[in-house]
């Protein structure tokens, strides 16, 4: 029924992943998103969402929280994207979609570049102003900023592998772009 | 290029933010008690104030957020970053010199005869 759960990126076949110079890039598959709004000192909400999403929605700016199949990224002092695999979003909006919050299924809104390897910071630092080492400290940190031109958010991961990597949530339209960019860069990381 | 201080995420570069102009800047409680004139005013007319002017900020590719700034228009120093609603902080009377040293206001052609209604 849902004509863009397909992956966006056009010179991507389904998961192929890009590598050169140890760095993996790839698009990954589908998945739910959903936005959160609720009122800092709207207690009763807050812990009704947690509830529903078996995680504590994080209020430490530029981090998240995730369980097994629930990531709670921190968007602002009251804002939230909620990824998950299951179907959250009816529950949610059941729930706590009412006047003092607002939920909203963003899930076709933007497509995740998963990259991964030791040589990704340099990679991103081609691109971005951000400074990587003081906002992407650890593995529960996010980050909003600009990709070139581009409005992404970051976010950095935790594996059992112990190699750094790191989610760009990106607009679908800019997707191409982005991925393009990265894929060309990343050839060019030995000088 | 400068790096602003956002209330929320910390420190980021400019290209990050947008600058929202004046700040405090209140709606007029009775508009339509107002002249044409007054109305301009209200709508149009801004300080361009060459020293340390209060102006509003959006973290627009960060956490999309409203605060306010005192940023010294010369030298694009930021000396106090505060939240939407609070009054605007009395630092004032430290008002940098400007490099040229021309009037704070209206010294873009050295003329100080113009002055906010």
């Amino acid at each position: 029924m849902n004509l863009q759960q397909d992956n966006c990126i056009n010179s991507l076949s389904n998961n192929k992943v890009e590598n050169h110079f140890g760095v993996e890039i790839q698009e990954l598959p589908f998945i739910n998103k959903i936005n959160v709004r609720i009122d800092i000192n709207d207690n009763q909400n807050i812990i009704k969402c947690g509830k529903l999403i078996n995680a504590i929605l994080p209020i430490q700016p530029n981090t998240y929280v995730k369980n097994d199949n629930v990531k709670a990224i921190w968007l602002g002092p009251n804002e939230w994207l909620i990824t998950n695999n299951q179907n959250l979003y009816s529950n949610l909006k059941s729930e706590i979609g009412n006047i003092q919050a607002s939920v909203t299924d963003v899930s076709e809104n933007r497509t995740v570049i998963r990259i991964s390897g030791e040589q990704i910071f340099k990679l991103l630092s081609k691109f971005l102003v951000l400074d990587l080492e003081k906002n992407l400290p650890d593995e529960s940190s996010c980050a909003q900023t600009l990709f070139v031109k581009v409005p992404i958010l970051l976010v950095r991961n935790n594996n059992e592998k112990q190699i750094p990597e790191i989610d760009i949530f990106t607009n679908r339209s800019h997707a191409n772009y982005i991925y393009n960019l990265i894929v060309d860069g990343s050839q060019y990381l030995d000088f | 290029m400068f790096l602003i201080n956002c209330p929320y995420c910390g420190e980021r570069e400019q290209v990050e933010f947008s600058c929202g102009g004046e700040a405090h800047i209140e709606r007029p409680k009775n508009p339509s008690d107002l002249t044409d004139d007054q109305w301009a005013d209200y709508l149009f007319m801004r300080k361009n104030i060459k020293g340390v002017q209060f102006e509003r900020w959006n973290h627009i590719n960060g956490c999309r957020r409203w605060f306010n700034v005192a940023r010294n228009t010369a030298t694009d120093e930021i000396l106090k970053v505060y939240n939407i609603g609070e009054s605007a902080p009395s630092i004032s009377g430290n008002n940098p010199t400007t490099p040229s040293g021309e009037p704070v206001i209206g010294s873009g052609n050295l003329s100080s005869s113009f002055e906010k209604k």
